[in-house]
């Protein structure tokens, strides 16, 4: 019997049910991250605001991306439906934790997937996630450069809108 | 044609001529496309099969599915969902087997 499978799709079924559903979960990031780019907005911390704003343009990115993979490889891309977004936060300190909280479990789900590919030798999508467990890493060590603003700063009045202004500058 | 999976009410079948897949649903028999396969298995996938024994939820136990861009839609209870998903889960993993053994 041919295996026809293998000649209309270049990756693991399997594997890329898993990727349609970091697509969901990328989706929900980007959401997220608007509604605190919302929250910030509000409460004039325009610095901040504008750093969520391009978060959530770059997980939107990183969502487009595993989409066109799944795709060009044979497969087909679901859109996500994004529900439950919370919009109420009590500090900008717990804005940044939650961002870092979503950043790890966003790690963990790509480490999970690349396992999968390991485990079902999917090299080309091993291949593929390589930039995003690069990019993970980046993204968590900018959160945690941010926290440690409010561990030495505080978070009260000046020390509040003097991290604001240092956001701008943490890539 | 070859015959990949057979379960109470449905059978699939692989057609290597032709380059696709049929199910035979008993009444009615479809010819899919892979790209069509994998639509009908995300289609049974999310379904909530609990959701029909709440009749909150799902009051009538009944689904309706489309097939192969609205081209054939099936109406299906309870047993023949279970069996449906029963169907999908068994064909694919006869095809990563099939492509096991091949190469």
């Amino acid at each position: 019997m041919k295996d026809i499978v293998r000649q209309k799709i270049g990756i693991n079924v399997d594997v890329m049910d898993l990727l349609n559903e970091q697509i969901a979960k990328e989706a929900h990031s980007a959401a997220v991250y608007l509604a605190m780019a919302s929250w910030c907005d509000h409460n004039g911390l325009i610095y901040s605001a504008e750093f969520f704003y391009k978060q959530s343009y770059e997980e939107r990115e990183h969502m487009l991306k595993i989409f066109k993979f799944i795709n060009e490889n044979g497969g087909t891309a679901y859109s996500p439906e994004v529900s439950n977004i919370n919009h109420d936060f009590n500090s900008l300190q717990e804005i940044f934790e939650t961002a870092l909280d979503q950043e790890i479990q966003i790690s963990k789900s790509i480490h999970n997937i690349v396992t999968k590919c390991r485990k079902v030798m999917d090299y080309g999508t091993e291949n593929f996630l390589q930039w995003f467990i690069q990019e993970q890493m980046e993204e968590e060590n900018q959160f945690r450069r941010i926290l440690e603003m409010f561990d030495l700063m505080g978070t009260d009045g000046i020390a509040l809108k003097l991290i604001d202004e240092r956001v701008k500058h943490v890539e | 044609m070859n015959l990949l999976y057979k379960t109470y009410y449905f059978s699939s079948y692989q057609c290597d001529q032709r380059r696709c897949f049929y199910i035979d649903f008993g009444h009615k028999q479809v010819k899919l496309s892979f790209c069509q396969l994998l639509a009908l298995r995300q289609k049974v996938q999310t379904i909530d099969i609990a959701s029909h024994f709440d009749k909150d939820l799902n009051y009538s136990g009944i689904e309706i599915i489309t097939l192969c861009n609205r081209e054939h839609l099936f109406v299906f209870d309870t047993l023949q969902v279970m069996d449906l998903k029963q169907l999908l889960k068994a064909t694919f993993g006869i095809l990563e087997l099939n492509s096991l053994v091949l190469h």
